[in-house]
């Protein structure tokens, strides 16, 4: 059972196109693993359809805006192009990651977008991450935890995006599963842990992770080895 | 048939339907889709284009760019009209989620970066194999349904249009009879005889 998803307004905004791409991504995989968020999303793109259709007459500011559209040259365009023969059916997605022997299913979003999984690279004892290149300023990131795992403790200058896509960490306020989405802006301090699971982890970043406690605020200079 | 359709189409026309009732909406999309039916697309058209160029235009603040999105979303309803699931929403949701993507991608080509998604790879709304990851029997079903559809081709037209708005647009009987303007009765026996028909050719083939 999903505990944790993305404000309404993270969904209204994935809705219309108007999140970063690396939130795009984490809230369209959220999305794909979670019927409750996928009943609001097809909820919110039934209002906005209702919104730009809805009226049966067009108010007067659209219809002067309308002065100049020739809509009878258009769709005489349109009707006289060949007809487009349907794509090839056979295009497939690999839509599995295997990582140190272990393979995970990926949630369509993810597999669409397969072949912007960058290279695997070990940080500090059992973490993997890989980046994902979808352009953009924040940066989103694979990080895979073996069981038994801590990162050490930090906050954020800016906002991370957590998503649970298998496997199960926990922090000090709860634990995080398949599917689960956690949001947390800059002030918040937490101590991510796996414990007899490992975990497989979509994360965007909007500033570098900045370590806050004993000997791991010496990794503060290497925090870009999370954000390159 | 063909001219029973039209005349039909025309009079729903004339009366109180229009495209921004869902049903209707879903009908024509239907039309567009088994029969290719360029008055049906008309009526759309003259539905949707202006309401597309209005949120277009407050979107771009551009003419130019207003009018070859609603192009591009109007091209893409003409010729994608297969791929509208009514099961999965309303017409106009699906010409909404349409217009999004090309939107998304319109403002991205603007600014020329490399590694930029796409708007396909967020929102697949106009593959034509939407369900493959969700779906492990997807492949199966497709194969299936490439072979039917080589076998409805032998069909007489009046009977594939029925068997297509009811196998493939998901309409119940009674809606195909309202949509293609002819008695539920004649709908029955249509489905009767092209199911009939198709028994026999698979049969014949093996």
């Amino acid at each position: 059972m999903i505990k944790f998803h993305p404000s309404e307004e993270h969904l209204f905004h994935y809705v219309t196109g108007d999140l970063t791409p690396a939130m795009l991504m984490m809230v369209g995989t959220h999305v794909d693993m979670c019927s409750q968020c996928q009943r609001n999303v097809q909820h919110i793109e039934e209002t906005m359809a209702q919104k730009l259709f809805g009226q049966r007459q067009l108010p007067e500011e659209f219809a002067a805006a309308n002065d100049s559209f020739d809509g009878d040259e258009m769709l005489a365009q349109i009707l006289a192009q060949p007809q487009q023969q349907p794509r090839d059916l056979s295009q497939q997605f690999a839509s599995e990651l295997v990582l140190e022997g272990k393979r995970f299913q990926l949630p369509g979003t993810l597999a669409r977008n397969h072949h912007r999984i960058g290279q695997w690279h070990k940080l500090l004892g059992q973490m993997w991450r890989a980046p994902v290149q979808v352009g953009g300023k924040d940066v989103l990131t694979f990080i895979y935890m073996a069981e038994n795992t801590r990162v050490p403790e930090h906050t954020h200058k800016g906002n991370e995006a957590t998503l649970v896509v298998n496997g199960v960490f926990n922090d000090e306020t709860s634990d995080y599963r398949d599917g689960d989405f956690v949001f947390l802006d800059g002030s918040v301090k937490h101590t991510p842990e796996t414990r007899h699971e490992d975990c497989l982890t979509l994360s965007a970043l909007d500033a570098p992770m900045h370590f806050t406690s004993g000997v791991s605020r010496l990794l503060n200079p290497f925090s870009s080895l999370f954000f390159k | 048939m063909q001219t029973v359709i039209e005349t039909k189409t025309k009079r729903n026309t004339m009366s109180s339907a229009q495209p921004d009732d869902p049903d209707h909406a879903a009908a024509l999309l239907a039309l567009v889709a088994t029969e290719r039916s360029r008055h049906a697309f008309s009526e759309l058209f003259r539905y949707f284009a202006p309401r597309l160029k209005a949120y277009a235009t407050r979107q771009f603040g551009n003419e130019q760019t207003a009018m070859d999105l609603v192009q591009e979303t109007m091209t893409n309803v003409w010729n994608k009209a297969h791929l509208f699931k009514p099961d999965r929403g309303s017409a106009s949701t699906w010409i909404f989620t349409i217009a999004r993507n090309i939107r998304f991608d319109f403002l991205r080509k603007n600014k020329h970066r490399q590694h930029d998604l796409s708007a396909d790879e967020l929102w697949p709304v106009l593959a034509e194999q939407n369900d493959s990851l969700d779906d492990d029997y997807a492949l199966d079903d497709d194969l299936l349904m490439q072979q039917l559809a080589v076998y409805c081709e032998e069909l007489p037209k009046a009977q594939r249009t029925v068997i297509e708005l009811i196998y493939v647009a998901g309409k119940s009987q009674q809606e195909v009879a309202d949509a293609l303007g002819i008695p539920l009765g004649t709908v029955k026996s249509r489905t009767r005889l092209a199911l009939q028909k198709l028994r026999e050719l698979i049969q014949s083939d093996d």
